[in-house]
């Protein structure tokens, strides 16, 4: 049996096949808009054809997308209606009654993705604690239905308060949406999200809702894609929590595919350094517009359930739509190669978040660019070649870009150089800001990890990042520009799961907690089965979200296997101290401890990862390419520096900073100190050395 | 590394980084608080002080009286606690309306931080305490005595080690004494985690003091606004608003006068302070007068020592603004949240086409206590903020204050208090060429039989706020029973098991000439709602008419359309 990843991000769609015998085959196309599946084909064919695969042999395949995303910033998913307590429709506008920002007069809010003449008042009401307070109306429900068919809506959220304690009105009003309009696409807040906070809830479930008809008639699409050129096997989605699902899945619960790509990116790091014997280490995908970072703790990247999508504002906390879902912890930041530098109105060098995009893009770009960006300083610095950015393709402006930083350095008393260096090293203080505080918040020490640095920019920044936050040392993969398809074939079968019942720990109905935890487990089992998957390889993760009485944010435990009994709970009591010590430093009051949600992750066995990239033929056999100036601090000076051939590396070579090195899509920078050193995979490993 | 001159490259990235120590701190506060005032409401400041108490870095978020109040509070504790009587373990506190936030439910905590055995910084943080003791949060004492226990400037921590005695005293003072010193835990474990990441970031940068920085971020933050202020013209402007007051309207008069690079508010004229608890104390007063010029002229610049040092403040002493001790204080957010609109009404000449209309202003705040089972549930709740410029002012939304709102199934799940509705209130808002932000509609009502009762503090209930340039004024507040009683919108009501409560909330003013406003917009508030047709014909001119079947609850778009002819008719010439 083969494997296959694909990703399909905005500009490319990217492809990795790996055989039965191991042998990988590595795509590369333009991705298509109309018809995303169309691009599947042209990276898929070939190959299939390209004698990888016998002919007739089963296949998995493993997608991610940044569709759903996409469909989200564009507003275009369906018509789609909410029904929401009586009382209630506005809670999706009113939100937070927060300002994001405390000084701008002028923010705007996120705007809800129902409007307010598609969202409804339903007679009916559950107390706190899950009893009825209203009967619901069906009789209205039913009028209201009709209405809503007759008049083109296709999709329906249901959130009524409190449903995560009862869901029933919600599922009774799903029953009867069945019976009047059975082609009406339904989510139910308490099925998409069973926790408390219904702002959150609503928003999740309408995005849920929202993009279900596009995502699956997109699948559904790329399956028939798939089935014409003779794919033989299963199909599976990437998810944002890292794990898969299928199709059937993930087209009734779009909302868990956000961020898929991104996410296996940080798969394919957390691979990579299992691979290389970096089990901890800290994911940096440095682009044209963004960063993101993300820590690998014990092979796994770190997961939250916080997440928010279509930020209006700098990336501000509080400026997108929330969505509560399982998704792997990353920041991103406004900061990559197109990031635009500025004096402020303090004379300070300012780096983003605003950036030059792709359209003008930076001023070197020659696309009419005035403003110098990242990778206006990084040219000048001599890190970028001028006549072998993108392999050549295309020939960039360095006297431009010398003459816009030497505008901007004018304004500070420095010249172009000095200004040059000066965006680099903030917009990497300010990557490893981010960092930090991401680390920070979560009581991690960075300072065992060492940075997995891809994407376009990633690698001419990731040196001097981990010498930022000290970290010993820099890996840089073989093959980057494909890196997230790399990701989705490490990753295995599995589905999040959460309820939400608040009860203290010390007066726990054990038989209840057990009750619950069962019922996940069993969900998950059948998903997992229906995929495909053996009983008895499913493993299961059990957590609760847990916090001292009256708290509003929550630890997560881990909770001991077997069924739950009274005299687990000292144990889970320790376990919850233990977590909350590392997480804030000190002990909190003594009073008591509750949970709040339970949590089970159903999982298949990790995928082995035993292949081999064939290495592209190169066009220079020689390891050293050239040499060119190029800035180094240490020295405060350009000096002469080598320029290795990234394609004519070999396993076990050896090399000292300052050092370039330089492939298609990226260039390794090196600083004084550092040494290289080139695995079996062909990961170039940077150590650096850190003085005091 | 040398300090002595710091080029902007190097300043720019350790700015950054106290920048990022606050929102540490910040971030921790928030995840380990128990009241729903801070971990949902973040009614909270926290910020990082040089050893002269300046400070120098501000988290996030927070709400502005808060923010600067504590900033003040700092020379306060200097005083009381210099440098060499103070050692690494130790953690002071104090609520003293005076040295504060103005509000004895204001809890600031400060601690300083050591490194090699000198101080290097201090962290403080201001929260707004669940309980305090005395009467329940109310506009309704006659001296702060009633308000609750006032806890002068002491060590919750010595050295280390828990004030005992403290502790025991304000258990047995307050109802909700678990959340309360759970509170005192949270904000004494966030400078913890600000004061750890300082001196991290002190090693790696081998820095032995901060002071030179602080030095040069002051100066340039100063700098900043003085030449944000040198672009205004120089002159005096006059305005003036007026609050419901507690037993007569207050005003708020003030004077804002440019001259140079500097920038003088008076607010002489204003009512002299009352004999209930509205009164603003004048550390409250600076902090919403700072932020009101910070947010018209430089809201880049970031928020520190320097960036108040321009910006002059006075109000004569004895007066609703500058009240003196022991007058009561607990709810002075119901006046000195009118202070920024009134300063933009003031500055609306110079700063043509920059400022806001004034919007509801002052947050509504309402206290529920009840039994069977006990509870005390505080809420706060916003109207809609004024028009803009160049767009609609924002329904629900707090301005000035920072402060968010609480889910109601948070509500529910910490009390019997159920609350029935949550709505946008249509036509609250303003009417102009560009609409005021929309008021609520919220109803509470309880399970169970029981007493319980309701502290309100709200206003705008009298005044609307008023459009500017010609638009119109919101619509006013309102606290009543379900069966049409008015409740005094500023005291305490013992209500009935069965009794429903209406808290509806004003909406903000109105920019512009209503009649000028684009028809497309007026149609689409129709269609959602945020306008009636009615409404919309009176006060816009624009006439909208349904013509889908009159029983439908679906009302699209489509079903809607406008009658230009009526409608050029009623715009006439405009």
């Amino acid at each position: 049996m083969y494997r296959v990843g694909i990703d399909i991000g905005g500009t490319f769609t990217d492809m990795l096949l790996v055989g039965e015998d191991g042998g990988a085959v590595i795509g590369k196309t333009l991705t298509t808009p109309g018809d995303p599946s169309l691009a599947v084909e042209n990276a898929l064919r070939p190959a299939l054809d390209s004698g990888a695969v016998k002919a007739g042999e089963r296949g998995t395949l493993i997608h991610g997308t940044t569709l759903v995303t996409n469909a989200l910033i564009e507003r275009k998913g369906a018509l789609t209606a909410l029904l929401t307590t009586a009382g209630f429709r506005d809670a999706v506008e009113i939100a937070r009654e927060h300002r994001y920002e405390l000084y701008d007069l002028n923010l705007d809010l996120p705007k809800p993705l129902v409007p307010r003449h598609l969202r409804f008042d339903v007679p009916e009401r559950i107390a706190a604690d899950g009893s009825v307070l209203q009967a619901l109306d069906e009789n209205f429900i039913r009028c209201l239905v009709g209405e809503l068919r007759d008049k083109g809506i296709k999709a329906i959220g249901i959130c009524y308060l409190n449903s995560f304690r009862n869901p029933s009105h919600e599922k009774r009003t799903a029953e009867i949406i069945a019976e009047i309009a059975p082609e009406m696409r339904v989510s139910l807040s308490s099925e998409v999200v069973a926790e408390i906070r219904e702002f959150q809830r609503t928003s999740t479930t309408l995005v849920n809702v929202y993009v279900q008809e596009r995502v699956s008639n997109y699948l559904a699409q790329l399956q028939s894609r798939l089935d014409q050129i003779g794919f033989n096997g299963s199909f599976f989605v990437m998810l944002s929590s890292g794990g898969i699902a299928t199709s059937e899945t993930s087209s009734r619960f779009p909302v868990r595919m956000l961020e898929s790509g991104p996410a296996a990116g940080a798969l394919a790091a957390a691979q990579a350094g299992i691979l290389a014997g970096h089990r901890d280490l800290l994911s940096f995908d440095m682009g044209g517009t963004t960063a993101k970072l993300c820590v690998i703790e014990d092979g796994q990247p770190l997961k939250t359930h916080e997440f928010e999508v279509d930020r209006v504002y700098r990336f501000r906390k509080g400026s997108g739509l929330p969505v509560r879902i399982p998704v792997i912890d990353m920041i991103e930041l406004g900061a990559g190669g197109g990031s635009i530098a500025r004096v402020d109105s303090l004379g300070l060098l300012k780096v983003g978040p605003e950036s030059s995009g792709a359209v003008p893009g930076p001023v070197c770009y020659r696309q009419g660019g005035t403003d110098p960006t990242v990778t206006d300083a990084d040219l000048v610095l001599g890190y970028l070649d001028p006549n072998y950015f993108l392999g050549g393709k295309m020939q960039l402006d360095l006297a431009g870009a010398r003459d816009a930083l030497g505008r901007l350095g004018a304004n500070l008393n420095m010249t172009a150089e000095q200004a040059a260096w000066g965006i680099h090293q903030i917009v990497n203080e300010n990557m490893a800001n981010a960092a930090r505080a991401h680390l920070g918040e979560r009581g991690k020490d960075p300072r065992r990890m060492p940075v997995y640095a891809f994407g376009g920019a990633g690698p001419v920044h990731g040196y001097r990042v981990a010498e930022i936050l000290r970290l010993p040392a820099v890996i840089s993969p073989f093959g980057a520009g494909v890196g997230s398809t790399f990701g989705l074939l490490a990753a295995p079968l599995a589905f999040d799961f959460v309820r939400s019942a608040y009860s203290r720990l010390d007066q726990l109905d054990w038989q209840f907690a057990n009750d619950l935890l069962d019922e996940m487990a069993e969900e998950g089992r059948r998903i997992l089965v229906d995929s495909g998957l053996a009983a008895n390889a499913i493993t299961y993760q059990r957590t609760a979200d847990m916090r001292y009485v009256g708290q509003g944010h929550e630890v997560s435990v881990t909770l001991p296997d077997g069924a739950l009994r009274p005299e687990h709970l000292a144990p889970i009591a320790a376990a919850f101290e233990e977590t909350y010590r590392a997480l804030y430093g000190r002990k909190g009051p003594d009073v008591a401890l509750e949970v709040i949600n339970w949590r089970v992750v159903a999982s298949g066995p990790r995928p082995e990862m035993n292949f081999r990239l064939s290495r592209e033929t190169p066009h220079h056999t020689e390891t050293r390419k050239g040499s060119r100036l190029a800035y180094f601090p240490e020295h405060g000076r350009y000096v002469d520096t080598v320029v290795y051939n990234r394609y004519a590396l070999t396993p076990g070579m050896t090399f000292d900073g300052p050092a370039i090195v330089e492939e298609r899509e990226s260039t390794l920078i090196i600083g004084v100190g550092g040494r290289a050193r080139v695995d079996e995979r062909l990961n170039v490993i940077v150590e650096l050395t850190h003085g005091n | 590394m040398e300090t002595k001159t710091i080029d902007p490259v190097t300043l720019e990235v350790i700015w950054n980084r106290f920048l990022s120590v606050a929102n540490e701190q910040q971030d921790a506060l928030i995840r380990t608080a128990f009241s729903t005032i801070v971990r949902e409401s973040q009614d909270l400041a926290c910020g990082m002080f040089d050893t002269k108490g300046r400070m120098i870095a501000q988290s996030l978020s927070g709400t502005p009286g808060h923010i600067n109040a504590m900033a003040t509070s700092m020379k306060h504790f200097l005083a009381a606690f210099p440098p060499d009587k103070l050692a690494p373990g130790d953690v002071l506190i104090t609520n003293d309306p005076w040295q504060t936030a103005g509000q004895i439910n204001d809890i600031t905590i400060t601690t300083p931080i050591f490194r090699n055995g000198k101080m290097v910084a201090l962290f403080a943080n201001t929260c707004h305490s669940a309980d305090i003791g005395g009467r329940i949060l109310s506009a309704e004492a006659r001296e702060v005595f009633e308000e609750g226990l006032r806890i002068p400037i002491m060590k919750l921590f010595d050295r280390g080690e828990p004030n005992q005695t403290l502790m025991q005293i304000v258990r047995i003072n307050v109802r909700q004494p678990d959340e309360v010193i759970g509170d005192f835990y949270a904000q004494t474990a966030c400078n913890d985690a600000g004061g750890r990441a300082l001196l991290e970031m002190m090693d790696e940068f081998g820095l032995e003091s901060i002071d030179p920085i602080a030095d040069e971020i002051v100066h340039r933050s100063e700098e900043a606004v003085r030449a944000e202020i040198r672009k205004l013209p120089d002159g005096e402007w006059s305005n003036e608003t007026w609050s419901d007051g507690f037993e007569a309207p207050i005003v708020v008069r003030c004077t804002v006068k440019v001259s140079g690079d500097e920038i003088f508010i008076d607010f002489t004229g204003s009512s002299p302070q009352s004999t209930r608890g509205i009164n603003v104390v004048f550390n409250y007063t600076h902090a919403y007068a700072s932020f009101a010029i910070k947010a018209a002229i430089c809201p880049d610049v970031p928020h520190n020592e320097g960036s108040f040092r321009p910006v002059h403040v006075s109000a004569p002493a004895g007066s609703i603004l500058n009240a003196l001790d022991p007058a009561p204080v607990a709810s002075r957010q119901v006046i000195g949240h009118f202070i920024p609109s009134a300063i933009f009404a003031a500055l609306s000449g110079a700063l043509p086409g920059r400022l806001m209309a004034p919007g509801a202003d002052p947050i509504w705040l309402s206290v529920w206590r009840g039994q069977s089972p006990p509870f005390t549930l505080t809420v706060f709740q916003v109207g809609g903020t004024g028009a803009r410029p160049t767009k609609d002012g924002l329904s629900a939304v707090g301005f000035p204050s920072g402060v968010a709102g609480v889910p109601a199934e948070v509500i529910e799940s910490l009390s019997p208090v159920v609350m029935k509705r949550r709505q946008l209130r249509p036509d609250s808002g303003g009417a102009g060429t560009w609409r005021g932000g929309l008021g609520q509609l919220t109803e509470f009502t309880r399970r169970g039989d029981g007493k319980w009762s309701v502290s309100s503090i709200a206003d705008r209930t009298h005044y609307a706020a008023p459009g500017l340039l010609g638009g119109q004024a919101g619509a006013t507040g309102a606290v009543s029973l379900g069966n049409g009683t008015q409740l005094h919108a500023k005291a305490l009501m013992d209500l009935n098991s069965d009794d429903v409560v209406h808290v509806n909330l004003p909406g903000g003013g109105g920019y512009g000439d209503p009649m000028k406003r684009d028809v497309e917009k007026v149609l689409w508030d129709v269609v959602e709602g945020y306008v009636t047709s009615q409404e919309a014909e009176k006060k816009y001119g624009v006439v909208v008419n349904y013509k889908g079947k009159a029983d439908d609850l679906v009302k699209l778009p489509e079903n809607w359309a406008i009658d230009h002819a009526r409608t050029a008719e009623l715009r006439g010439g405009r």
